[in-house]
């Protein structure tokens, strides 16, 4: 017989025979051809007319097959679309669980197409577009084939996409790990949903699934509820768990601390006060004593308010205890809601935990010039960026008669600098500030310089938490004539009133506004910003109009800053205003509106705003426009750090120095905090740029990257701190670089190099206040005091865990990693001392760090005698070594572990490796690696021991300020020093 | 037996009484069948499935499509021509290992070819013509219908009206017939280039028509753009050679200038 590969090599007697007469014929060549189109599909193609005419044919019984046949010849022709067209055309024939090329591509186009029209109609809700029915057939049999088969993810991801809610709540139900699906739509629609109206649409189901579950997720339910602003929701939520067993009551205290993090002011506030109205009527309703009679309460509440009585039980007895329990927690609760619990055990981390490195700054005054006034305020600045929220102010006051040189506005600079350095300070505050505030009724001694510094430091202490000082705010405010008080007040009261869109005081600082003065006015503009951030309001329109109207560039920049902010997170909503600033005819204005698309659009990296961002990049003829637009790229990609390097790459190489500026920022932006490597190839020649201010904004921009890594995580950040020292130490360095280096230094060492920069939140909201913080920081390019705003971007890397009384107790967990990896820095060593001690020895790594260690050791010796025994090891060790002279002895391989004690410092790259150890006392409520965790007492009868118990901002003390008592170094006891080298046995 | 391949047989042996005795409307009924009987045989093409009764089965639908392709001939029905012969030929291209060859093989290519050139799809022609063997050419249909390619690519029509006098087969006189008018066609499209006007005489002689008549109904069928006057015949010169295309400068200098624009713009 013939051999077994016997083929045919021409279709052409299969497409003759669709030309006979005979169906039967037909039929069969059909048949024939559509399991041979893979080979013969050049053939077929010049006869595709003739089969399309079959299908066309309505006698023919088989048309689908012919449709089934075109669609394949198309797709090898690469006509995607007829060739989905004729797919659609072959109804059941056409096979979506079919394993071939064929149908995976044509699946994916009917997805692309389906998703896109979905999405069109979505947008144009006038008309609806036609819906070709047998598309959505295809893609619904796709989706409930994903669902049969288990593959969930899939089956969400595409529903997310085609926006079917219908089939995601289904794939949802369907799935057997619920909330692991739950959590991983939230992620979905933050990350791929663009269009802002969808996804709220999206979390709405959600959290409708989320309360259909017998054991709902409340922490994901009111991350859900927060982004779509429900407080009244959220607060009967809190209001039930409140009035629950203690794990609930725990678990409102740790969703109150999550919801806090997410800096949205007004939406506390809203939950606070539905917490109130709750316990109003639940203690109207529960003292079954005086049954008074409800008609006062509102009905609104009336479903929430059966939930609360059914668990007082009824007994008369017990209803006093849980009455006591329910309004102290309900305190508690109130306290975390109003963020001063969060900012007070913030700052006693802070505190505590300080390692700022005073001999930095020190290098840095003595190498500056005298009386180079820029360098001298970058370097009180960088004080305060280095101390923020620490309350040290050691160096200040070790350097007065220097400090004293400041004068007129670097005045303001430095009194505004214990602003930062006092930060979340919120009840000594005002004491701190009081000897620079305008004496009320008495004629001003001091000069407005301090004055106007020492309001806007209030603010900066009282940033979006400014209920207490909003009044004494306002009546410095009216109290004044002076510009310069006037501009430090405006832009306290934003801060303290940051978001909360209060009349009253728009309406004090618009009056200051049309005063005209360029100084008042631009600090207006920006305060008018800051109080409506992210509420769209029709104020932006009148701001706009003045801005035409102004003579003054200062107020129109101010207010072109405060129009961006409040369009905030807008997206869509701010298209028209975008469209009438990127419009305008006056450059500062088109700056303005590259902010507004910065902020409008900030952390979605949306692809339009990119498009347009890039486009005035290269196009607009106004230097300073193109720089912020490369800027705003960064606000615009927070979200995905790692797109940014690669985006603004080629911009950064551009001839004009502006842009490779804006793209040094834009990185710095989009990946601060995470020391992402490209991120650092690409600043990296930036930082020697032939212009001095491309040299300021990279060396800026790479701080923030680097800020909280470490020279053994990335060798790159000891490169980079050589490199800054020198800069400074130049004699012959431009001034703009030498600032650059300076306020670097302080954003590395940045809060006691306890904090990072986060514009995002654990949660994956963003970070209103950081966000802003950066936006107004970027401003420094006009105005140096602006600098301070980047303190609002500063979050501490903590992992804080509380227990139910919201006290620190002792807790251990594991990071499981070498410790060095995420170790502060080592302290710089006084270099006149050390060169003439060690010159000869190579020295090995860890033997230096003992021998640095040890001459800490040593210095602190000379004031208390030892106590830690460690230190004396360290001290022998170092003697041993240095009296046998050589290095033989291995060095002690480091552990691969490390157990931290709560509180203890978490940086963002180390949060992968944390783990809670079983079996101990305490277990946390959420598994989060860092940030305020509520801590379950396994074991209520036992004593508990608590650190951190008092506030150390007793302690503190000011330059100026009355001599404050100091007490307790309880706090101090928990900052170890790390761990020295095991003992080990010397043999020769 | 397969009564399949019994069922064929008998139908076949009675289509080819009826083809025999030129009953052609019986003929072409039981064809239809015949094909139709054929698909159900899975030892065809394009599976070849290798069932016992494949050789017979080959042998048979081989057999059946030969008939109809020269029936397709008797009944002057071109169409049909070229649809048996594009089902045929698979059986002579990829069933060489399985069956002898047919002795009618080449009188049936030389046939095709002969269509070919009288459609004047001398592309077509030569495709045909690669696909064959070198000793194909050999053989005495190839080689008529080879030679007539070239007498007419030659212009030496007069070889190719004579050739009908000596076919190789009596089915070739069909097309030999129809091969006329393509000559005529070739010379009225020659003469069209070449003159700008002739006398009717010359034109009748020319386009081998006996009477004005014929001429006149060939010009209005077929060339209707020509023109008879003054007992001559115009041959409308085709439209005028069209310009040579526009070069779209200012379209080139915009693009460029632009592509300019953008590089200062970047880098």
């Amino acid at each position: 017989m013939a051999a077994a590969a016997v083929m045919v090599s021409s279709a052409s007697g299969l497409l003759a025979m669709l030309q006979e007469p005979a169906a039967e014929l037909k039929l069969h060549a059909l048949a024939n051809l559509n399991s041979l189109v893979h080979v013969f599909w050049p053939e077929i193609s010049t006869s595709v007319p003739a089969i399309e005419s079959l299908y066309e044919d309505e006698e023919f019984d088989q048309r689908q097959l012919a449709a089934l046949v075109v669609s394949k010849v198309f797709y090898y022709l690469g006509e995607l679309n007829d060739s989905l067209s004729y797919a659609l055309g072959a109804g059941p024939l056409f096979d979506v669980s079919d394993d071939s090329d064929y149908a995976h591509t044509l699946l994916a186009k009917a997805l692309d197409e389906y998703a896109s029209i979905r999405s069109r109609s979505l947008k144009a809700t006038g008309e609806e577009e036609m819906m070709d029915p047998r598309l959505e057939a295809i893609v619904e049999r796709m989706l409930d084939k994903c669902i049969l088969d288990g593959k969930y993810q899939q089956a969400m991801g595409m529903s997310v996409e085609c926006m079917r809610l219908d089939k995601l709540e289904q794939a949802i139900s369907r799935c057997d790990n619920l909330n692991g699906a739950l959590s991983y739509c939230i992620n979905l629609s933050h990350q791929y949903v663009s269009h802002r109206e969808y996804r709220c649409e999206i979390l709405r189901c959600l959290v409708k699934i989320y309360q259909t579950l017998p054991n709902p997720d409340f922490l994901s339910i009111c991350q859900c509820l927060m982004f779509l602003g429900e407080p009244e929701t959220v607060g009967n939520i809190l209001g039930k768990l409140l009035s629950g067993s203690k794990d609930d009551a725990l678990l409102a205290f740790q969703i109150a601390f999550d919801l806090v993090e997410n800096e949205n002011q007004a939406f506390l506030l809203s939950v606070r006060n539905r917490l109130d109205t709750l316990s109003l009527q639940a203690s109207a309703q529960a003292l079954p004593s005086d049954q008074t009679d409800n008609a006062a309460t509102e009905s609104s509440g009336d479903a929430q308010m059966a939930d609360n009585v059914v668990t007082p039980n009824g007994s008369v007895h017990t209803v006093d205890s849980n009455e006591v329990a329910h309004a102290d927690r309900l305190t508690k609760i109130k306290g975390i809601l109003s963020g001063e619990t969060s900012i007070q055990l913030t700052l006693q981390f802070l505190y505590s935990h300080n390692r700022s490195d005073l001999l930095i700054l020190k290098t840095i005054k003595q190498a500056l010039e005298m009386r180079n006034s820029v360098c001298h305020s970058a370097t009180i600045c960088s004080n305060a960026i280095m101390h923020a929220g620490t309350t040290v102010d050691t160096f200040l006051r070790e350097n007065l008669e220097w400090l004293s040189r400041a004068t007129n506005w670097a005045k303001f600079s430095a009194t505004s600098g214990l602003g930062v350095i006092h930060r979340g300070h919120l009840t000594q505050g005002r004491a701190l500030m009081a000897p620079y505030l305008p004496q009320s009724g008495a004629a001003s001694g001091g000069s407005p310089y301090s004055e106007g510094g020492a309001l806007y430091a209030l603010g900066l202490i009282h940033a979006n938490h400014g209920e207490g000082i909003k009044q004494f705010l306002r009546e410095s405010l009216h109290n004044t004539s002076s510009e310069v008080v006037q501009h430090g007040a405006c832009l306290g009261l934003g801060l303290a009133a940051l978001g909360t869109a209060d009349e009253e005081i728009f309406e004090d600082i618009k009056n200051i506004l049309y005063t005209d003065s360029a100084v008042a006015g631009e600090a207006a503009g920006i305060g008018m910003g800051l109080l409506m951030v992210g509420t769209a309001s029709e104020k932006a329109g009148e701001m706009l109009a003045y801005a035409h109207d102004t003579q003054h560039e200062k107020i129109i920049r101010g207010l072109s800053l405060g129009i961006a902010l409040t369009v905030y997170g807008r997206e869509e909503e701010a298209d028209t205003l975008i469209e009438q600033m990127t419009r305008d005819q006056d450059p500062i204005l088109r700056y303005g509106g590259m902010y507004t698309l910065a902020l409008a659009y900030r952390g979605t990296a949306n692809n339009k705003a990119i498009h347009q961002l890039l486009h005035f990049a290269v196009s607009d003829v106004s230097d300073d426009v193109r720089r912020t637009a490369v800027l705003a790229l960064g606000f615009v990609l927070y979200n995905e750090p790692e797109q940014t390097p690669r985006i603004v790459s080629l911009l950064s190489e551009s001839y004009n120095p502006h842009v490779r500026y804006g793209a040094a920022l834009a990185v710095g932006i989009s990946c601060a905090g995470t020391g992402l490597s490209d991120a650092i190839s690409l600043l990296e020649p930036l930082t020697s740029d032939v212009v001095d201010f491309v040299r300021q904004g990279a060396l800026i921009a790479m701080a923030m990257v680097m800020i909280q890594t470490n020279e053994s995580y990335d060798s790159r950040v000891g490169t980079f701190r050589r490199r800054l020292e020198k800069i400074i130490l130049d004699k012959h360095e431009d001034t703009m670089s030498k600032m650059g280096a300076i306020l670097a230094s302080g954003i590395l060492d940045a809060g006691g190099r306890n904090v990072t920069i986060r514009l995002k939140s654990r949660s994956k909201h963003d970070k209103l206040t950081a966000v802003v913080g950066l936006a107004v920081f970027t401003q420094f390019w006009y105005w140096y005091p602006l600098t301070y705003f980047i303190s609002l971007a500063f979050s501490p890397t903590a992992f804080i865990g509380l227990n139910s009384d919201l006290k620190v107790p002792k807790f251990e967990f594991l990071s499981n990693t070498k410790p060095s990896l995420f170790d502060y820095p080592k302290p710089t060593a006084q270099q006149t001392t050390t060169a003439s001690v060690k010159l000869p020895t190579a020295i090995l790594s860890t033997y230096a760090k003992a021998k640095s260690r040890a001459k800490k050791d040593a210095e602190s010796k000379a004031l208390e005698k030892a106590e830690a025994p460690q230190s004396e090891d360290a001290s022998t060790a170092t003697s041993m070594q240095v009296d046998g002279g050589a290095e033989k002895k291995a060095p002690e391989p480091e552990p691969t572990f490390q157990i931290l004690t709560n509180p203890a410092r978490v940086v963002p790259a180390q949060e992968k490796f944390i783990k809670f150890l079983e079996g101990g006392r305490y277990e946390p409520v959420k598994l989060a690696p860092s940030g305020f965790v509520l801590l379950r007492d396994l074991k209520p009868t036992e004593t508990e021991e608590l650190v951190l118990t008092d506030a150390p901002a007793t302690q503190a003390a000011t330059a100026a300020a009355a001599g404050l008592q100091g007490s307790g170094a309880s706090a101090m006891a928990v900052d170890e020093d790390p761990q020295p080298p095991q003992p080990f046995e010397y043999t020769s | 037996m397969d009564p399949k391949l019994v069922e064929v047989t008998q139908l076949f042996s009675r289509f080819k009484a009826a083809f025999a005795r030129n009953d052609f409307d019986t003929s072409v009924g039981l064809l239809s069948q015949l094909k139709v009987l054929l698909t159900k045989f899975p030892s065809l093409p394009p599976s070849f499935q290798q069932t016992p009764n494949a050789v017979e089965e080959l042998k048979i639908a081989r057999d059946i499509y030969e008939h109809a392709v020269v029936l397709s001939v008797k009944i002057e029905d071109q169409d049909a021509f070229e649809r048996d012969f594009c089902q045929l030929k698979p059986y002579y291209m990829d069933t060489c290992d399985i069956i002898p060859q047919s002795p009618e093989e080449y009188p049936i290519l030389g046939l095709n070819l002969l269509r070919l050139l009288v459609q004047n799809r001398i592309a077509e022609f030569h495709t045909e013509l690669e696909l064959l063997p070198v000793n194909a050419l050999e053989n005495a249909c190839i080689k008529h219908a080879v030679e007539l390619e070239q007498s007419f690519m030659e212009g030496a029509y007069n070889r190719v009206l004579s050739a009908r006098q000596a076919v190789p087969h009596e089915t070739y006189v069909y097309f030999m017939d129809l091969l006329a008018k393509t000559v005529r066609d070739e010379l009225a499209g020659c003469s069209e280039k070449g003159y700008d006007y002739m006398s009717i005489t010359e034109a009748k002689q020319m386009l081998m028509f006996s009477s004005d008549q014929e001429l006149r109904e060939y010009i209005t069928e077929e060339h209707p753009e020509w023109e008879i006057k003054d007992g001559c015949v115009f041959f409308q010169k085709a439209k005028e050679t069209q310009p040579c295309k526009e070069i779209p400068s200012l379209q080139v200098i915009n693009q460029t200038l632009s592509y300019a624009r953008e590089l200062e713009r970047i880098v």
